[in-house]
């Protein structure tokens, strides 16, 4: 496609985001739901503004990102390294498959009540779960991606003397990153979506409970301006992902 | 005039030097119960060009994996330099078929070079000047920044060359190096590894199945003979070196040899 036609898209693709928000300021007008529940467009941006500037939002938005971000990075940590050990052995394979199939399937909300038994509602409670929760794409990829070296790479280290270490950072680890980077960006989502629900849960300092205390008080402009942050959070994330990606696997897209 | 002097021997090589550099001794191979190769015994003499051809399913291409030390001998024992095989060896370089396969695809040409220099252990500030020597060296100078996707097939087979040459072998085994190219391609780079080679003075086994190449190539040609693979003909190539496309390939000796190859051919797969 012409880089012509990439700009139409892009704006065609504003355009709709508009008419959305257009749609939203629309029906906030004309009341067609209270606005002790719906605030307009409007209302919501001018609470997200004064949360901002006189309120403790940033502080909010920070704890959220906190929770995430370490998180995502035990979960990316502990998830590559396992996943590398065991995609990178067929027996380890064969005999650790099963215990993550059992492990895999269960729902993180089920883990929550056990985590809270073991940690209590803590901060460390939290990381536990969201690392739990976003370790699996990270992990099943990794698992993949180990497993899925060409095996002729395998035979070229072979015949070099390669150490096993340098048979992992030289050749597995790079053939399997793009594997890796697609279960990174997964876990970003579920690691937001988990971090919101430990904060609500568990009272931790951060965007999910201020959007619960918002909603209990009816305060419907800062529960949409928390909405807000937390779809702005998942869709920056996103793209600065996508910005490493990119720069990662630069390789592929010059072929 | 070329002189005729062809000797069509089974032993005729193993005599002419005090220790070859590759020998198989009765080498048997069985993968999955299944005979691959049996009974295989020849040697290689230091700085020779050895090309074994064969239908396909001959084993060809096993007697180079365990000439390599990729295959471990059911029974008989394969030796370099005297010493037997366990493992592979820095100093025995393979070039593979699939070239594509064989490339790192997210290292630049230099990056996949740099491999084998890093794999020996070359101080960092020595390579840069190596790599460059390795690139002009199969006629990539000015590839060195593109990724493998980026370079046409004939291009990635010098690259995988040139990975092999800075390993710094003393043999290089080729498994069907040029059956992927296109015919032009194949010629030049015919020439340039007869060059290489003989600059380096490296042992080569050669595996193809391209009676034509085998014989434009080699010193000697090995036919081996399919159900399980064994050693079917053996040919002494006194054709004169330089080799050239052209008159090489027109010589009467040139043609006889061919005669001869592809009657062995069609006799083994009858």
């Amino acid at each position: 496609m012409t880089s012509r036609g990439a700009i139409y898209w892009r704006i065609a693709s504003f355009a709709v985001a508009a008419g959305f928000v257009g749609l939203w300021q629309l029906i906030a007008d004309l009341r067609l739901v209270s606005p002790v529940f719906l605030p307009g467009p409007d209302r919501a941006w001018a609470s997200l503004v004064r949360g901002f500037t006189s309120g403790d939002l940033g502080s909010k938005l920070l704890g959220t990102l906190e929770h995430m971000a370490y998180g995502w990075f035990l979960a990316s940590i502990a998830g590559i390294a396992l996943g590398a050990l065991i995609g990178s052995s067929r027996s380890m394979r064969s005999y650790i498959a099963p215990s993550l199939e059992f492990l895999r399937p269960l729902p993180v909300s089920a883990i929550i009540p056990v985590a809270i038994a073991l940690f209590g509602l803590t901060q460390g409670m939290a990381l536990f779960v969201i690392a739990f929760g976003a370790i699996w794409p990270m992990l099943l990829a990794t698992i993949h991606g180990f497993a899925a070296v060409e095996p002729r790479l395998y035979e070229v280290a072979r015949s070099l003397h390669m150490s096993r270490l340098a048979v992992i950072f030289k050749i597995a680890l790079p053939s399997a990153a793009p594997d890796i980077l697609a279960g990174m960006r997964l876990s970003l989502t579920v690691a937001l979506i988990l971090s919101v629900v430990c904060e609500i849960l568990a009272g931790l300092d951060g965007l999910g409970h201020s959007v619960l205390l918002s909603a209990r008080a009816f305060r419907s402009a800062d529960l949409f301006a928390g909405v807000i942050l937390l779809g702005m959070i998942g869709y920056l994330t996103s793209l600065m992902m996508s910005f490493a990606e990119a720069r990662i696997l630069r390789y592929r897209r010059r072929s | 005039m070329v002189a005729l002097s062809l000797v069509v021997s089974r032993e005729a090589s193993a005599s002419k030097s005090a220790r070859p550099q590759i020998a198989f001794s009765n080498v048997a191979l069985n993968l999955g119960g299944k005979a691959i190769v049996e009974d295989l015994s020849l040697t290689v003499r230091p700085g020779e060009f050895l090309c074994i051809i064969g239908a396909s399913g001959c084993g060809k291409t096993t007697a180079l994996r365990l000439a390599a030390g990729l295959y471990q001998p059911t029974s008989g024992s394969v030796e370099f330099d005297g010493q037997p095989m366990r493992t592979p060896r820095r100093d025995i370089a393979i070039v593979f078929q699939d070239y594509g396969k064989a490339l790192l695809p997210w290292r630049t040409a230099a990056g996949n070079v740099s491999l084998a220099l890093e794999a020996n252990n070359v101080p960092v500030s020595e390579r840069a000047p190596r790599i460059d020597a390795l690139l002009k060296k199969v006629g990539l100078p000015n590839h060195a920044g593109k990724y493998p996707a980026e370079m046409s097939g004939g291009m990635q087979q010098r690259l995988q060359i040139a990975r092999c040459l800075a390993q710094d072998p003393k043999a290089l085994l080729m498994d069907e190096p040029f059956g992927a190219l296109d015919a032009m391609t194949r010629q030049g780079l015919q020439d340039e590894v007869l060059s290489l080679v003989a600059a380096a003075n490296m042992t080569v086994i050669f595996v193809t199945h391209d009676l034509e190449e085998a014989i434009y190539l080699g010193d000697r040609v090995i036919g081996l003979l399919p159900n399980p693979g064994r050693i079917g003909i053996e040919l002494t190539i006194d054709l004169p070196r330089p080799r050239d496309q052209l008159t090489t390939r027109e010589n009467p000796e040139f043609l006889r040899l061919r005669r001869e190859l592809f009657d062995f051919i069609k006799a083994s797969e009858a």
